[in-house]
């Protein structure tokens, strides 16, 4: 219709010449705005308003009494001057970091050598791996790390046995948690164990899509497999590698379970990640404001990492558009 | 606002008044015809089921119209389930609480001040003075006693007599015995010959207060915290003599399996409560032949013929402020902190009763754990405290300890500023 119609409109109207066309205008500029409310209202309830209360909480004195008595004080930034200067706090952070980028890494390294695996394999052996791979993704979580815990278990864990049984030394009564190191070898072994079917699936996925003839024109050209894999694979899946790496991120950055669940609830300080950290402080010694304002920090963070995520990704689809 | 209006509203708040204190009163006379559901938590292994089933049974007697819900908690979970609870405006009326916890609820206004029905409760002027103090918080009762445990060691008398050894009667007298039991079963490179996880703190403070040591000293209204004291260090390290000697449990582990632990066969002796003989004992989760073959005697202290003072463990029952049910709340704890169910506590739960005038009824095993209570003693009587537990300050000290990450003095020393931050903040 256009300006045309709204001008017809306005002309056959007669009497009414004010109120109908506006009437109009108004219901067409409101009309996404009303098809679009139902989903803003439900983002709103489920992500923005435990959000809002997150921060609201981070500036309050919010304890025991307060909680019981609905009641807090406002303290403006103080609960992140005092965990920003705790250098236990700092340290919290930069063991969540190093372990988000070794997580990230070793699990997209194995997912890839997996997908680029899957899409060599016959038939009936691809169809048994992927079906692990699914089987692996399916177990629910906290079963899984209990399985984990007892594979792992100091006096009987299976693991122990066969690696003394194997002659890898004596690892009868091995405690793999007194070394904080060892310990979050674990954790990582548990947390890629759990990261890598739904990123190698994905990239098998992303790798069927690799067009036939690029691939062949390279390898006539003479390029090695690598080459092909370096020059070919990898900027085609760009998109999706990026999708990937911002996902994981955010999966390993937030690990709380594969600890809090290996720890028996009780981790100690050497194995505090952010968020371990913050559901102590909330939950443990009851001080919800600090640990609202640890958790703040935490998607602080993860926001950075998102923004560099979309603006690689806006930045790819309008180099795509040129 | 004009006089009808005015004359309106002043009406209308007097009949609200009335209405409010109409259900105040009725909900401080019982008088059998109330409806409705008393809702109880108590813990797991708490009380024998029969003894549960009594309780409700002789309660439902006397108010046929209300129903009692008893419902089972989780120690691992409990305080973040209770934190949510009273919170909430419907909270359990009637809540279990472990010694430690309650100055904790006390102080943050969730519980009801039972000060002026004291006098109400049965055997009130008999109660155990340390579950007493437990429930007290300054000057005011918030809980009535519910049973006390203490610790004591466990002993697998076949294997005593195996290794042709006597319960010891001090720590050093300890050591010979335990070493004499690794030799004996030096075949099996399972055995402990006393069982000690790392993090089990309640087991290693009999040996910081037995040397003279304490957690932490109050003066005025200020709290210090003492593990680093040289008492504290002397008891430490004397345990961690022990520990590294007879002991091939977790370092890093907690208490929570030793039970199983211990029907396995591969343990001679272990720090525990007087209840748990029925965990190890259990057709499920133990071994029931091993009933013939238990023993027990106190922790030894360092001076030869005297014994450690223990944890004085046990549970309170209290009754939150929010509840609607307060005079129902009384007389169901009432009951179960009564003569009648505290004796079925002793006989059948194998527990420390709340009142001295029962302690007697204790026979066997139980009464050995009973004798060990009266050279007890009690954690800090802080809303703080329970944040130190939860925090792990203490347990935490002990692995870096008992794994040689840090030196006795070191770890102590870290561990004492925490103690005196959090209890003082």
């Amino acid at each position: 219709m256009g300006v045309a119609g709204d001008a017809r409109a306005r002309v056959t109207a007669g009497t009414n010449i004010e109120a109908g066309p506006s009437r109009h205008v108004i219901a067409r500029t409101l009309l996404p705005y009303v098809l679009i409310a139902p989903a803003v209202v439900v983002i709103a309830g489920v992500l923005g308003y435990p959000l809002a209360m997150l921060l609201w909480l981070s500036t309050q004195h919010y304890g025991l009494r307060e909680l019981f008595q609905h009641q807090g004080e406002f303290v403006g930034l103080a609960n992140f001057a005092t965990i920003l200067g705790d250098s236990e706090f700092r340290h919290v952070v930069l063991i969540s970091v190093v372990f988000t980028v070794v997580n990230v890494g070793v699990s997209m390294l194995i997912a890839t050598g997996i997908a680029l695996l899957l899409e060599r394999l016959s038939r009936p052996v691809r169809i048994l791996l992927s079906s692990g791979l699914v089987l692996v993704w399916a177990t629910p979580v906290i079963p899984a790390i209990n399985l984990w815990q007892w594979m792992f278990d100091y006096e009987f864990g299976v693991v122990n046995w066969l690696l003394t049984h194997l002659g890898a030394g004596n690892y009868i009564h091995h405690n793999w948690f007194e070394n904080p190191l060892q310990g979050f070898t674990v954790i990582t072994v548990i947390v890629v164990w759990g990261a890598i079917p739904f990123l190698a699936l994905m990239l098998y996925a992303g790798l069927t899509q690799v067009p036939r003839e690029l691939v062949e024109a390279a390898e006539i050209d003479g390029a090695r497999p690598w080459q092909v894999f370096a020059m070919v694979t990898v900027p085609i899946l760009r998109p999706l590698f990026l999708i990937l790496f911002s996902l994981s991120t955010i999966w390993d950055f937030q690990v709380f379970n594969q600890v809090w669940v290996l720890l028996n609830q009780r981790p100690s300080k050497d194995y505090f990640l952010i968020s371990v950290y913050s559901f102590q402080e909330s939950f443990r010694v009851s001080k919800f404001g600090l640990g609202a304002a640890a958790a703040v920090v935490m998607v602080a963070i993860l926001l950075v990492v998102t923004f560099v995520y979309v603006r690689q990704t806006v930045r790819l689809t309008t180099e795509e558009a040129v | 606002m004009n006089p009808r209006k005015l004359l309106f509203s002043v009406v209308t708040a007097f009949a609200l008044l009335a209405t409010a204190c109409g259900g105040n009163s009725n909900a401080t006379t019982t008088t059998g015809n109330e409806t409705g559901t008393l809702t109880v938590w108590l813990m797991n292994g708490s009380a024998p089921q029969s003894v549960v089933d009594g309780v409700n049974a002789d309660f439902k007697a006397k108010h046929p119209n209300v129903t009692v819900d008893v419902q089972i908690q989780q120690w691992s979970d409990v305080t973040t389930k209770l934190d949510t609870a009273f919170a909430g405006s419907t909270p359990p009326d009637v809540v279990e609480l472990g010694n430690t916890l309650v100055a904790k609820y006390a102080a943050n206004t969730a519980l009801a001040d039972i000060t002026s029905k004291k006098g109400s409760f049965e055997n009130s002027g008999t109660w155990l003075q340390s579950l007493t103090d437990s429930c007290t918080y300054q000057g005011k009762l918030y809980c009535v006693p519910y049973y006390a445990g203490s610790r004591a060691i466990i002993y697998r008398t076949d294997m005593f007599a195996a290794a042709g050894v006597q319960p010891p009667t001090s720590i050093d007298d300890l050591l010979t015995v335990g070493q004499k039991l690794m030799t004996k079963y030096s075949s099996d490179p399972n055995f402990s010959a006393l069982y000690f996880p790392g993090k089990y703190w309640y087991a290693a403070a009999p040996f910081v207060w037995d040397f003279g040591g304490d957690i932490a000293t109050q003066s005025g209204s200020k709290w210090q915290g003492s593990i680093n004291s040289s008492q504290s260090q002397q008891g430490l390290s004397t345990l961690n003599n022990l520990v590294s000697k007879l002991s091939r449990a977790d370092k890093t582990g907690d208490e929570l399996k030793q039970d199983q632990a211990f029907a396995q066969g591969h343990i001679a002796m272990i720090v525990a409560n007087g209840w748990e003989v029925g965990v190890i004992t259990d057709p499920k989760a133990g071994d029931p032949s091993l009933k013939d073959k238990l023993g027990a005697f106190p922790i030894p202290s360092h001076t030869p013929g005297q014994t450690a003072p223990v944890f004085l463990g046990g549970s309170d029952l209290a009754i939150a402020a929010h509840s609607q049910h307060q005079a129902l709340a009384r007389e169901w704890v009432g009951l179960l902190g009564g003569t009648k169910f505290q004796s079925q506590m002793v006989t059948v739960g194998g527990v420390i009763p709340n009142t001295t005038s029962l302690v007697s009824l204790s026979s066997g095993l139980p009464a050995i754990f009973a004798a060990a209570a009266k050279n007890s003693r009690f954690t800090p009587n802080s809303p703080n405290w329970a944040n130190v537990e939860s925090a792990n300050v203490l347990q935490d000290m002990l692995v870096s300890i008992f794994t040689s990450k840090s030196t006795i003095p070191d770890a102590t020393s870290a561990a004492s500023n925490k103690i005196t931050n959090i209890l003082n903040s």
